[in-house]
């Protein structure tokens, strides 16, 4: 938690500091329409289409372990990967990472993973911890399983996540993750989910292939 | 030191909600950002070539879209020539009718909406209501839904919910993959409760218009339109597709909504430094050129975000009237969980309780708001007798009505029992007594017993598969011990070849007739017209339980 905690305070400074600028002078006001520059991601590796059929690709979002380093409700993202990771081993199957930039939108991040992947099931990871398994056939806001309520996942549910995506790629009976629900995260938590969703879209440029990401 | 006062303040629930100041250059402002432009409109040769200060060819596919089918192109020059002051104190004013104003509103801007609606305060945004809601009685939606998918707790909670007063049930998933289950379950518990009641299943678009197509529901309503054309295009639509995708609904005769509500461009990253306002009428524009008949709107599922701003409660209320004052029927959200303190969520509602809306709430939770599958709703079901006895203090018509334990009960055990019938006809999931027995008793999923949810899934693809209809429905009840419940499905079916319920804010009595805008129109114009509660509605609303009875003393 005080992580999550330290996280929004940053947030929230970077917000003061933007809005007070722009009180003051023009030009900061043309500075308050951004929260973070976007980066360049020229000279990385460019993802191909995996060929192992017990392959699930994991895609992650434009700011991913760069402007944001840890979920809404604080896990760290090299922690969110690890489990994922590890769940997709645990079944037997094998996962690779990358990193898309050309949408901030959780349900094509994950078709785009779910394409590249050699079985066809990939998984989407945004920055603030939405997460979505898919599969390369459906519609793009279809799914197999969708976690809406980033704020009450854990690094538990990361890894039962990989363990479900690797037995769709086994065609075994899936039984779907509970469904957890808090009916007051909205109130609590929409405001931080914009700015990081503004933060991470902010990342996206539709010229930028996907690539391979280490982290 | 800290002051105990302050350190009790902080501790309010008012507190745990999230406010941040007003930012326009992303998006966070409300009513009006100084990046709003500036109402105009030019006509020539009956084209829009300049709107809201842009040429046409610099309009996006929206401006197009609104230039061309949202405005009524005839009237947009008189129109626009009648200052926005003045078209706001003829919304308040009783002596100008609903139609007069209608007219005149069709030919102005999306720009000059916003400048409207900004001269009115909350009192008057809700006289505004009062007079342009569409339909002549005001109603209300349910959200039914639970944490387990499970159809039985579904069919149950339809059955209560349709006895309990709502028009319409909307349904959706915790898994994606159950739809065609859930919306089957709806069908059959929502006739339990009251005939004539409207259902849908909130799901992505192609497999909604699936299951309205077989007659597995009754009409459509997520069909969601955004303020600025990089959301519509990241989510691979345009207003074209959707316009389609409406016309799609008609062909078969199901009655469809748009859905779209301030908040949702700058929770996407992609507000273009407009206020939510401006970015909400371009939505409903869009909607009234798609020809929808209506609209969901009032922010919806984003309202932490101009909850969170200054202004922003007004604002959503004010949203409301523009889809009202361009003859849309308003289904006006409240349908989310908004805030953790109670009277700030009450009194965000009584904006569209007061002056009643076509649905008050699109989606009030007649169920557990831990079971609502849409992250929670604004009120739930252990709000239902706050909400009876606010009808009754203040003699509203909220759309609901108190009812008897026996009653809820009874409506609960048959919903089950009829859906175990139909699901064993079907060839579908079973469905065991304990289930059904649990579920007539119990309040929420944490009552109920688990099903075996991988094996629900199949069902359900197999229900795809099998190509099963509203038909077969209908004959598996009939078969099997329900006719009075086949009679009534069959009947709601029989509205899509009549078509008169795709009228704007139709809905249906008891007797399958049809209420909407156009054959009970909103006729208010000042005290002693328009509807009133009284009679033998009034005597509903007053029977509420746990009264005091004088000969106890």
């Amino acid at each position: 938690m005080e992580i999550n905690e330290a996280f929004v305070q940053k947030l929230a400074d970077e917000v003061i500091k933007q809005l007070s600028s722009s009180e003051h002078s023009n030009q900061a006001q043309a500075q308050a329409g951004w929260m973070a520059p976007k980066r360049d991601y020229s000279g990385y590796k460019q993802a191909v289409k995996g060929m192992d059929p017990k392959e699930v690709v994991i895609g992650v979002g434009p700011a991913f372990q760069r402007e944001i380093g840890a979920t809404i409700c604080g896990l760290d993202l090299k922690e969110v990967i690890k489990n994922i990771r590890a769940g997709i081993e645990e079944e037997g199957m094998v996962p690779r990472v990358v990193k898309i930039l050309k949408t901030s939108d959780v349900c094509f991040m994950a078709l785009e993973a779910a394409k590249l992947s050699g079985s066809g099931i990939g998984v989407g990871v945004q920055s603030k911890g939405t997460t979505v398994i898919h599969q390369k056939d459906l519609y793009p806001l279809s799914n197999l399983e969708l976690f809406p309520q980033a704020p009450l996942m854990t690094l538990e549910m990361y890894r039962a996540i990989g363990k479900n995506a690797a037995k769709y790629v086994k065609g075994e009976p899936v039984t779907p993750i509970s469904a957890v629900n808090d009916p007051m995260v909205r109130p609590k938590y929409q405001v931080k989910a914009a700015l990081m969703h503004i933060k991470e879209t902010e990342q996206v440029d539709q010229e930028v292939p996907i690539i391979e990401w280490e982290g | 030191m800290r002051s105990k006062r302050i350190e009790i303040l902080d501790q309010r629930p008012v507190n745990k909600d999230g406010f941040i100041n007003e930012w326009p250059e992303m998006g966070f402002s409300a009513m009006s950002s100084p990046y709003d432009p500036q109402p105009s409109v030019k006509v020539v040769d009956g084209v829009i070539t300049e709107m809201d200060g842009k040429k046409r060819e610099e309009f996006d596919f929206l401006d197009q879209f609104i230039a061309d089918y949202g405005i009524n192109i005839d009237k947009a020059e008189s129109a626009m020539a009648v200052s926005a002051l003045e078209i706001a104190r003829m919304i308040v004013d009783i002596n100008v009718s609903r139609k007069e104003i209608l007219d005149l509103v069709s030919g102005i801007t999306p720009a000059k909406m916003v400048e409207v609606i900004n001269y009115l305060n909350v009192v008057e945004l809700m006289m505004g209501m009062q007079k342009m809601r569409a339909r002549k009685v005001p109603g209300n939606q349910a959200h039914i839904t639970n944490l387990k998918d499970d159809p039985v707790q579904l069919a149950a909670d339809a059955a209560e919910g349709a006895l309990r007063g709502f028009s319409e049930e909307e349904t959706t998933m915790a898994i994606a993959r159950y739809a065609p289950l859930s919306a089957t379950a709806l069908l059959i518990g929502s006739q339990v409760g009251r005939s004539g009641v409207l259902t849908q299943c909130s799901a992505e678009e192609a497999t909604e218009l699936e299951l309205g197509i077989r007659g597995l529901t009754t009409y459509a309503e997520t069909l969601s339109v955004y303020g600025t054309e990089q959301v519509f295009t990241d989510g691979d639509d345009t207003p074209y597709s959707k316009a389609f995708l409406t016309s799609a609904y008609a062909s078969r005769g199901l009655k469809v909504r748009f859905t779209s509500g301030s908040g949702s461009e700058v929770l996407m990253g992609m507000a273009e430094k407009k206020s939510m306002l401006y970015l909400e009428c371009r939505c409903l524009y869009v909607t009234k050129g798609a020809g929808a008949q209506g609209t969901q709107n009032g922010s919806v599922s984003c309202i932490g975000i101009p909850g969170s701003v200054p202004g922003g409660i007004r604002e959503v209320m004010g949203e409301n009237l523009v889809a009202s004052l361009l003859g849309l029927e308003c289904a006006s959200s409240n349908d989310q969980s908004f805030s953790n303190s109670d009277m700030r969520r009450t009194a965000r509602t009584m904006l569209q309780f007061m002056p009643g809306t076509d649905f008050i709430f699109s989606g009030y939770a007649a169920e557990p708001n831990y079971d609502n599958v849409f992250a929670g709703s604004n009120f739930d079901a252990e709000d239902f007798d706050d909400y009876n006895v606010l009808q009754r203090d203040m003699q509203v018509d909220g759309g609901l009505k108190p009812v008897s334990e026996d009653e809820v009960i009874r409506v609960r055990c048959k919903a089950g029992k009829a859906v175990q019938a139909a699901f064993k006809a079907l060839g579908l999931a079973e469905i065991t007594d304990e289930q059904i027995e649990a579920v007539t008793y119990a309040h929420g999923s944490k009552d109920t017993l688990n099903r075996d949810s991988a094996a629900d899934i199949m069902a359900a693809e197999d229900l795809m598969k099998k190509g099963i209809t509203g038909i077969d429905v209908v004959k598996a009840l009939a078969e099997n011990g329900f006719k009075d419940i086949a009679d009534h499905i069959l009947n709601m079916l029989k509205q899509r070849v009549v078509g008169d319920y795709m009228q704007t804010a139709a809905i249906l009595d008891k007797d399958f007739r049809v209420m909407s805008g156009v054959n009970t129109p909103n006729d208010y114009q000042g005290p002693g017209t328009g509807y009133r509660v009284e009679g033998e509605r009034w005597e509903e609303i007053k029977a509420i339980p746990h009264i005091i009875d004088p000969n106890d003393f």
